[in-house]
């Protein structure tokens, strides 16, 4: 063999599939004869379905009516949006009194903004944010939206949560000024920088104790009218029970994946039966069972509302299935992570959390996430039970006199509505994937 | 830590220059009988390496060590502590007692210091900035300070191994245990974990090394050991041992690896 090349190749431009669009058509849709006809003949049904669609819910569509008459009287093809833009306040709400629907958006406003500091990548102490929502946020969001006398606890709980959500706010506006946490950001406003750890400690938990003790005496002189969880409904109940099972489902999840796991026989055992009976009935039965049979095992006088006995169903049927996900996360976390950790010397519990859990819930997190979106639709079963959550609302539609029959209408409408918040949060694990996947870089 | 063991289980402070002790110690898998009847004591700075065919028994011996696997019969007593099914003094064992393993197992979501420093500060509970500092001073010892803020699958195997030897030292242990540390490593990258192996042995560190490297084992070794179907065969210095086998079986095997 001689020498092959001597000079150095020229570089070609590529393909032209690669870098124009029209390259990419020619390509794939319009190869030959035959797939050409294929593509046209697709085009032709998509057009058909979107304009059917279109003129259907716009074009032919009625927008303000009193009733479905009316509907009919401008177009009889055409959707009849007036009855589902009457009800839009029960389709959201419920029968939630109208002079208060503030509370419910307050409610929500607050947890938008006590979350935003976890997306924002200059704030600092994000496990404290996140941690004070799951204990904190529940409490004040509870006593929010059901009002009336406060006991003591609730006093407490609701004194501490304004605290941690006044300072989440504080810690956010340093992480995005200052760039650092709002505890380092005290210290520097009273020069405390060089100060040991325990002067630091000891200013720190006496701005907290005297804050705390401030807003205790202010929020004290505070209520709101008491709702009645009756009341509560549509979009708003199904948000709540779905919030309450997702935020429980996984912590339970993950103690209950541990549990089977675990070494100790009759944790173990507990564990599995645990999960193996749940996970063997229908969401419907454990309902039914919460609503009908439960009460009857209690003490007498012993009550639950409808409403936690749907939520506590919801939260225990879901721990089952993220048990089992999370059971499948730890299983494809190598021996060898485990055993890495033990000879650093960390022990059970170090190994679980800063080892293990944080590869293997990386690795669920497609899973959890199709859990959740299971759940929140799950959810709308409650209205077995008989809770107006969306569902029942949307289905009431077609009850009320003047929208007699409206079924399809208010159905769609539910639709988009699920789609675009099952979708977004489908998005936005995708996008966490990425994120969190940097150690896998190469 | 030390406070919390339990004192009827320190054995008395004469054996205080010993580090390990294994008295008839005998191991099974299921019925599959892995060490028998190992009898080993290792003095503090001594360095020992182990030989042998696959399957012989030679990791599972070190492994029993700390505790990553359990023995049945005999009693294995590691810096003065007996090891047996007292959760609290495993933990203390095992930082006392650094690993090394053929696959690194780095943790790949932390970074290199990360990795370094998970240990100082959650089992030593030190400083996060003292942390750094020794994590730093270890990086450098290995030569590889440039790539702290990297994650462990952004480095070669080579690197990768002696980020682990790192890792181990971080804990400042008072023995280490290699179990085949270059056997899963490119030949050209074998020799760069092999140096830092000797630097660490110039130190006087207690070592026990289970390895193919024969060069290395004359180099370091105090004793070589060879292993057979869990036996240990024979035991020598490295000249006799290397120069003047006296088993049978180690001669073999000697003559199958050089």
């Amino acid at each position: 063999m001689a020498i092959i090349t001597k000079e150095k190749s020229p570089d070609r431009p590529a393909p032209l599939s690669e870098t124009t669009p029209l390259g990419w058509l020619r390509i794939n849709l319009f190869s030959s004869t035959f797939n050409t006809g294929l593509t046209l003949i697709m085009l032709f049904i998509v057009y058909l379905t979107i304009s059917g669609v279109f003129a259907w819910g716009y074009l032919d569509a009625t927008f303000v009516a009193d009733k479905r008459r009316e509907c009919y009287d401008n177009s009889l093809t055409g959707a009849c949006w007036a009855g589902v833009i009457a009800w839009l306040d029960n389709i959201f709400y419920g029968r939630y009194p109208r002079d208060e629907l503030w509370r419910v958006n307050l409610g929500g406003v607050l947890l938008v903004l006590w979350m935003a500091p976890l997306w924002m990548s200059r704030v600092k102490a994000k496990v404290l944010v996140g941690a004070s929502v799951i204990i904190f946020y529940p409490f004040l969001a509870g006593y929010i939206f059901t009002g009336g006398d406060k006991s003591w606890f609730m006093q407490f709980m609701v004194s501490g949560a304004i605290l941690a959500f006044i300072i989440n706010m504080l810690n956010m506006l340093s992480g995005l000024i200052e760039n650092t946490s709002f505890a380092k950001f005290l210290f520097k406003l009273s020069g405390q920088v060089e100060a040991s750890d325990k002067t630091q400690r000891n200013l720190l938990y006496g701005v907290l104790f005297a804050a705390f003790i401030v807003i205790f005496a202010i929020q004290s002189s505070w209520t709101v009218t008491e709702v009645s969880w009756t009341k509560w409904g549509g979009l708003f109940l199904t948000l709540v029970i779905s919030g309450i099972g997702i935020a429980s489902s996984l912590p339970l999840g993950i103690v209950l994946a541990l549990g089977r796991r675990s070494k100790l026989p009759v944790v173990r055992v507990l564990s599995t039966g645990f999960i193996e009976i749940f996970r063997s009935v229908p969401l419907i039965t454990v309902l039914f069972m919460a609503t009908t049979m439960f009460p009857l095992f209690m003490p007498e006088g012993f009550f639950l509302n409808k409403l936690v006995q749907g939520i506590i169903s919801v939260v225990l049927f879901n721990a089952c299935y993220m048990a089992e996900i999370v059971r499948a996360g730890l299983q494809a976390i190598p021996k060898g992570q485990f055993e890495g950790s033990h000879t650093i010397g960390l022990g059970y519990w170090g190994t679980m959390g800063l080892v293990i859990m944080p590869q293997a819930l990386k690795h669920m997190i497609p899973n959890i996430v199709g859990n959740i979106i299971g759940l929140l639709k799950d959810t709308t079963l409650v209205s077995i039970i008989g809770l107006f959550d969306i569902l029942g609302m949307l289905r009431s539609i077609s009850k009320d006199i003047p929208w007699l029959g409206l079924h399809k209408e208010p159905l769609v409408f539910g639709a988009i509505l699920f789609f675009i918040i099952c979708f977004s949060m489908s998005k936005y694990s995708r996008h966490l994937e990425s994120k969190l996947s940097a150690g896998n870089k190469r | 830590m030390s406070e919390e063991i339990n004192t009827s289980q320190l054995v008395s402070a004469a054996t205080s220059e010993q580090m390990i002790e294994i008295n008839k110690m005998n191991k099974w898998y299921g019925d599959f009988h892995v060490l028998k009847d190992i009898n080993l004591t290792v003095h503090k700075g001594e360095r020992f390496v182990i030989c042998g065919p696959s399957g012989s028994g030679k990791s599972t011996l070190i492994r029993c060590i700390n505790a990553l696997e359990e023995h049945q019969e005999g009693d294995i007593i590691v810096d003065g502590i007996k090891l047996g099914k007292n959760l609290k003094n495993l933990d203390h064992i095992r930082t006392e007692v650094g690993m090394v393993f053929q696959n690194f197992n780095l943790f790949p979501h932390l970074t290199i210091l990360e990795n370094l420093t998970l240990g100082p500060i959650w089992v030593r509970k030190m400083a996060k900035a003292d942390a750094v500092e020794t994590a730093m001073m270890y990086l450098e010892r290995v030569k590889i300070s440039e790539q702290a803020n990297k994650y462990p699958g952004q480095l070669s195997g080579g690197q990768q191994q002696r980020v682990a030897i790192a890792r181990s030292l971080c804990m400042s242990p008072k023995i280490m245990l290699f179990d085949e540390p270059t056997s899963a490593l490119d030949p050209e990258m074998i020799k760069e974990v092999l140096d830092v192996m000797v630097e660490l042995a110039d130190t006087g560190m207690t070592m026990i090394v289970v390895t193919h490297e024969m060069g290395f084992a004359k180099t370091i070794a105090d004793e070589v050991i060879f292993m057979d179907a869990g036996d240990i065969v024979e035991r020598n210095k490295p000249e006799a041992f290397f120069g003047n086998p006296e088993h049978e079986r180690t001669q073999q095997f000697l003559n199958q690896i050089l």
